[in-house]
C-alpha cells in the first residue's frame, strides 16, 4: 500500500550471510512448492489415464503445507509481506518519524514474542515425535516421519524471530541516529 | 472479570492493534494468547494453543489451494491472456455507448474465471484498459473507477482466494463455494454493464466517451479482428475454464488438483506463447511463496484466535444472547453487513473474513441458514472495502500500478464509488433470494 519509510540499511557480513540464509529458506519453499505441483499433477494423470494413482499425496500435502508456510515466513516478513493495515502506522511514519521508528520496534518485537511462545511451546513436541518416533500417515499405505516438519516449524520460527529483532534494531538504530533524509 | 467480558476485550484489542499497524497475525496470536491466558489463569495451557495452532492449522490438503491458485493467476497474468480477453471484449462492445467501459467489466468477468484475486485483476486492468479507455475520450475518474469496480469480480467468481478462506474458516466445501460464487458473480457483471449504460446515457459528465467517432476510424487492432482472431484469442482461456471449473463441477478432481491442473495448464500456455522465461517462471515461484507464506500465517493466527474465542465461549454466548432477543435473519444482517462495511475501509479483507465471521457461524447455523450462501453474502460485504477509502486496496493497487501523478487517489475512489454502491445492491439482493447463491450447488 504506502511506501514504506525504511531505516538506513547497516550492511554488515553477519547481516548479509543472515538475509541470504533466510532467502536460502524461502529458495527450498519455493521449490517445494513446484514439487507439490508436479506430485498432484502426476497424481491426477496416473489415476484419470494409467489408472495409477500414487499412494500418499494427500498425506504429503499435508506435511509439505506447514513446512512450506515456515520455511517462507522470514522472507514474507523481510520483504514487508506480512498482513498489515498500515494507514495511520504509514501516516505516524510520515509526520512524526521519530515517533514511527518506536512503534515500528515495538511491533517488531512483539513478533519476535510471539514466534518465541511458538518455539517454546513446540520444543516438547519435537523431542516426543523423535524419540517416539512418530509418523503421519497410515501403515502400510504411506507413512512419514513427524520430527522433520516439527523440525522445520521450529527452524522457521527461530530464523523469523531473529528476523524480526533485526528489524526492531534497525528501526531503534534509526531513531537514535535521527532520521535520515528522504 | 468473566470469560465473555475477557473475549469481548480481546476483540477490541485485537482491533485497535491492528488500526495502530501492528501485523495483524501477531495482533491475533498474541491477544489470543493473553486471553486464554487470563481466562484460564495458566500460562502453558495459552502457549500449547498457540504451539498447537501453528503445528495443526494448515496440516490438510485443502491448504494446497491458496498457492495453487495463486500461482495459477500470477502466471495467467505474465502469458497476456488478460491483454487477450480486452481485445475480444472491446470488439465486441466497442459501438455501444460506454462500450469501452462495459468491455472491461466483461473483460474482467472472464479473466476472474481463470484468476482467484482481485488485486491480479486490478493491476492486469489498470495497466491495458485505462491508456484505452482515456485514448477514447473517457474521462479519468470513469476510466479507473470501472477497474477498481470491475476488480472485485476477481474474487467472487470462481476460482477465488477469498471463497477459500471463507471455506476453510467455515469447514464447508471449497467447491461448493466455489460454484454458488458463479451466478453472483455474474449477475454483479451485468449489474455493473448496465449500470455503464445508464450513466453512459443520464450521467455522460461522469463516463465521458464523446470520442466514439474516433473509434469507428479503425485505427485500433482490436476494430479489425476476425471472428477467426476471436476464436484464436479465446480457445486458451475456455480450455483453462473448461480445466478449473469444469473438472471441480463434473467431480474429476478436487479443488486443490485443479488448482494444480490448472496452474500447469497456464504454464503450457506461457511457453507455448514464450511469454515466459525461466527466470519469470522463478518470481512466479518465489512470489506465490510470499502470498502464500502470509495468507496461511494469517489463517494460522486466525485458528489461534477462534480458538481464544471458544475458551471465551463467545460465538455461543453470542447466540444465545440472539436468540432471547428473538433477533431474527433480518437484525443479524443488519449487525453483520455494516460491521464489515466499517471494518473494510481498513483491514483487508482475508483478515476480515478471518476475524469477524467465526463470530457469527453459529448464530447463522442455529437460524438454520445455508453457510455456502453466508459465505458468498461475506465475501461480497467484504469486497466492498477493496473500494471505499481510506484503504480500499484495489484502488491503491491501480495508483501503484498506473504510476501517473495527473491521476489522485481520491479520483479513483471518487470513481469506485458508483460501484460500489452497485455491489451493495447486488448483496441486499443475494440476501434476499439465497437461490441466486445456492441454485448451483
Amino acid at each position: 500500500m504506502t511506501d514504506r519509510i525504511e531505516p538506513a540499511p547497516h550492511a554488515s557480513g553477519a547481516g548479509l550471510f543472515f538475509d541470504r540464509l533466510v532467502q536460502f529458506l524461502n529458495g527450498i519453499g519455493t521449490i517445494w512448492i513446484l514439487a507439490i505441483l508436479i506430485l498432484i499433477n502426476a497424481d491426477v494423470f496416473g489415476r484419470n489415464v494409467l489408472h495409477a494413482p500414487i499412494n500418499g499425496v494427500i498425506e504429503m500435502i499435508e506435511i509439505s503445507m506447514i513446512a512450506i508456510v515456515f520455511l517462507q515466513l522470514a522472507d514474507a516478513t523481510r520483504v514487508g509481506r506480512l498482513t498489515r493495515s498500515d494507514g495511520f502506522f504509514g501516516l505516524i511514519q510520515r509526520k512524526w518519524p521519530k515517533l514511527g521508528f518506536v512503534m515500528g520496534s515495538v511491533f517488531d518485537l512483539l513478533g519476535a514474542l510471539m514466534m518465541f511462545f511458538i518455539l517454546y511451546g513446540t520444543w516438547p513436541s519435537l523431542i516426543e515425535a523423535w524419540t517416539l518416533n512418530d509418523y503421519i500417515g497410515n501403515e502400510g499405505v504411506f507413512t512419514a516421519p513427524k520430527w522433520p516438519m516439527i523440525f522445520i516449524l521450529i527452524l522457521g520460527s527461530f530464523i523469523t524471530l531473529l528476523l524480526f529483532v533485526k528489524l526492531a534494531v534497525a528501526q531503534i538504530r534509526a531513531f537514535k541516529e535521527g532520521v535520515p533524509q528522504q | 472479570m468473566t470469560p465473555f467480558e475477557i473475549g469481548i476485550a480481546s476483540v477490541i484489542l485485537i482491533v485497535v492493534m491492528i488500526y495502530a499497524g501492528l501485523y495483524i497475525p501477531v495482533a491475533l496470536g498474541l491477544v489470543s494468547f493473553l486471553g486464554v491466558w487470563i481466562i484460564r489463569d495458566n500460562i502453558e495451557i495459552a502457549i500449547n494453543m498457540l504451539a498447537l495452532a501453528a503445528a495443526d492449522t494448515v496440516s490438510h490438503q485443502v491448504f494446497a489451494t491458496v498457492p495453487l491458485f495463486a500461482m495459477m493467476g500470477l502466471i495467467v497474468s505474465k502469458a497476456g491472456l488478460g491483454n487477450d480477453v480486452y481485445k475480444v471484449a472491446n470488439f465486441v462492445f466497442y459501438k455501444v455507448r460506454g462500450g469501452l467501459g462495459i468491455a472491461t467489466v466483461a473483460a474482467n468477468a472472464v479473466f476472474a474465471a481463470i484468476t482467484g484475486s482481485s488485486i491480479a485483476s486490478a493491476s492486469v486492468f489498470a495497466r491495458v484498459s485505462v491508456p484505452e479507455m482515456r485514448k477514447f475520450g473517457y474521462t479519468t475518474r470513469f476510466s479507473v473507477g470501472v477497474v477498481a469496480g470491475s476488480s472485485v469480480l476477481g474474487m467472487i467468481i470462481p476460482p477465488s482466494a477469498m471463497l477459500i478462506i471463507y471455506a476453510i474458516t467455515a469447514d464447508q466445501s471449497v467447491g461448493q463455494l466455489f460454484l454458488a460464487g458463479i451466478i453472483p458473480g455474474v449477475l454483479l457483471a451485468v449489474a455493473f454493464a448496465l449500470a455503464i449504460v445508464l450513466m453512459a446515457r443520464f450521467w455522460p459528465s461522469f463516463v465521458g466517451g464523446h470520442g466514439i467517432v474516433e473509434i469507428k476510424e479503425g485505427t485500433e487492432d482490436w476494430q479489425n479482428l476476425s471472428w477467426r482472431d476471436v476464436a484464436t484469442l479465446m480457445a486458451p482461456i475456455v480450455f483453462l475454464v473448461l480445466v478449473v471449473l469444469g473438472g471441480i463441477y463434473g467431480g474429476i478432481v478436487t479443488p486443490v488438483e485443479a488448482g494444480a491442473a490448472g496452474s500447469l495448464v497456464a504454464l503450457l500456455i506461457a511457453i507455448f506463447r514464450r511469454a515466459i522465461s525461466w527466470q519469470g517462471f522463478w518470481d512466479c515461484l518465489v512470489e506465490t511463496g510470499h502470498i502464500t507464506a502470509s495468507i496461511l500465517f494469517l489463517i494460522v493466527a486466525a485458528s489461534m484466535y477462534s480458538r481464544m474465542l471458544g475458551f471465551a465461549g463467545l460465538p455461543t454466548l453470542f447466540q444465545a444472547w440472539l436468540d432471547d432477543q428473538g433477533y431474527g435473519i433480518v437484525a443479524l444482517m443488519m449487525i453483520y453487513i455494516p460491521m464489515l462495511l466499517l471494518l473494510g475501509t481498513i483491514i483487508d479483507t482475508a483478515s476480515m473474513i478471518l476475524i469477524v465471521a467465526p463470530l457469527f457461524l453459529p448464530a447463522i447455523e442455529a437460524l438454520g441458514l445455508d453457510l455456502v450462501w453466508f459465505g458468498i453474502v461475506t465475501v461480497i460485504a467484504a469486497e466492498i472495502g477493496l473500494l471505499t477509502p481510506p484503504l480500499g486496496i484495489s484502488c491503491f493497487v491501480i495508483k501503484s500500478t498506473l504510476n501517473d501523478p495527473t491521476i489522485k487517489l481520491s479520483d479513483i475512489f471518487a470513481g469506485a464509488f458508483p460501484f460500489a454502491i452497485i455491489m451493495f445492491l447486488v448483496l441486499l439482493a443475494i440476501i434476499e433470494w439465497p437461490q441466486l447463491s445456492l441454485a448451483l450447488i
